[in-house]
């Protein structure tokens, strides 16, 4: 039991922050994202034995953060009035979170979203994605190639971006 | 441009709106981390041990036990000062700590919310107290996540009343077992601007073998609930928004 605590202190350590960030750019709202993070680490640590042999650990604390915030935001849009300032978008004190390319990233449907975040900026490979989500490789070959579809439509810009590189 | 090129460019995109967040932190220590999954790993245990659905789900309670020897308040001590060393009162006791915690320690059947609710508040805490199924309805209640259908306590909340239960100290002057009491402590510091606490208490604990905690054996509901909610005179008293 010493053995598994040391384990996920260390683990935490090192990726409390960048699963922060991760979740924090998908959601938008720092206390939001604090709260997802903090009880995804929870949900990590009461099931640590299953979790630290999973493929990737912060996938694992990603995928339940944001979990979570799908199931948060169905129950809220049905508790909460119209007019809400709660999701205010910390931008503006931290400029990346308001470029249109993390903007476009947040209209995309959950799945796909989960794809592109798993896939491009935690860069797990197909099959490890596909074992973090529960869903055929296959799958997560195809959400990834329609959300890069919608960026696409989404910003122009971004075949500019690529093209100038 | 295909796949491949445009899947670079959004990874480079977004590796940098990431890096630019490198002043953002998760402030929350481990070891309160991993004192709310040793909390939700040993609630599961309980729901799969009593059979009960609901035991896991209701993640917002904090409460504790069954008073098997303490009689009821019959007249709880309402005038006793609230603050300084600790108020004996007939059925609960409010002390402030050093560190600038609240502890409330609950013997019996509570009898007179509003006292309680008065010495909170005359030690600084936003508190609207009552009894289980008399929430005040000025009070709205902040939602914390929903995760599988079941709601989860909001992370602000487990850093305003930050010790499980069971694992808060007993008073060192009460000769009583955690069985018996129900003990909550309240670190106002960590209370979110604007933010103040509502707590409600089961009417009439019933007495018996005490039950898995924070349970009566059987019947699957909380003695105690405690929940996040915006503070406003008519919820929680004026002159509070957090520190």
């Amino acid at each position: 039991m010493e053995k598994d605590r040391r384990e996920f202190e260390e683990f935490y350590a090192a990726a409390r922050d960048h699963c922060l960030h991760v979740v924090l750019l998908s959601v938008g709202d720092r206390h939001l994202a604090d709260d997802l993070v903090a009880e995804a680490f929870t949900r990590a640590w009461a099931s640590w034995r299953k979790v630290r042999g999973h493929p990737a650990p912060r996938a694992w604390v990603v995928r339940t953060a944001l979990n979570t915030h799908v199931s948060w935001w169905r129950r809220r849009r049905r508790e909460v009035t119209l007019g809400s300032q709660d999701d205010a978008v910390a931008a503006g004190q931290h400029p990346g979170l308001d470029s249109s390319l993390v903007t476009a990233l947040r209209r995309l449907p959950a799945r796909q979203r989960e794809v592109i975040v798993l896939r491009l900026l935690l860069d797990l490979d197909t099959a490890t994605t596909a074992k973090t989500l529960g869903i055929p490789s296959g799958t997560v070959a195809s959400h990834l190639h329609r959300g890069l579809a919608a960026l696409r439509r989404d910003i122009p810009a971004l075949d500019y971006q690529e093209r100038i590189r | 441009m295909n796949d491949t090129k445009l899947a670079d460019a959004v990874k480079i995109g977004l590796t940098e709106a990431c890096d630019s967040l490198s002043t953002v932190h998760l402030d929350m220590p481990a070891s309160e981390i991993m004192a709310r999954g040793d909390e939700a790993r040993r609630r599961r245990r309980m729901g799969a041990l009593a059979g009960s659905g609901g035991l896991a789900a209701v993640a917002v309670a904090v409460g504790l036990a069954l008073p098997a020897g303490h009689p009821a308040a019959s007249h709880p001590a309402a005038g006793h000062p609230a603050a300084g060393p600790g108020a004996r009162l007939a059925a609960w006791t409010v002390t402030r700590q050093a560190e600038g915690t609240i502890q409330i320690t609950m013997f019996g059947d509570l009898r007179d919310p509003a006292a309680l609710q008065r010495a909170l508040r005359a030690d600084g805490v936003p508190a609207s107290v009552t009894f289980i199924g008399q929430q005040n309805p000025a009070c709205r209640v902040i939602p914390g996540p929903v995760l599988n259908g079941k709601p989860q306590r909001p992370a602000a909340l487990d850093r305003v009343v930050p010790v499980p239960p069971h694992k808060v100290p007993k008073p060192a002057h009460e000769k009583v077992t955690s069985q018996d009491v129900i003990d909550m402590v309240i670190r106002p510091s960590a209370l979110p601007s604007g933010d103040g606490l509502q707590i409600a208490v089961m009417r009439g604990i019933p007495q018996g073998p005490a039950g898995p905690w924070p349970y009566p054996k059987g019947s699957g509901d909380p003695v105690s609930e405690v929940s996040l909610v915006a503070a406003s005179p008519q919820c929680t008293g004026t002159g509070f928004t957090g520190t």
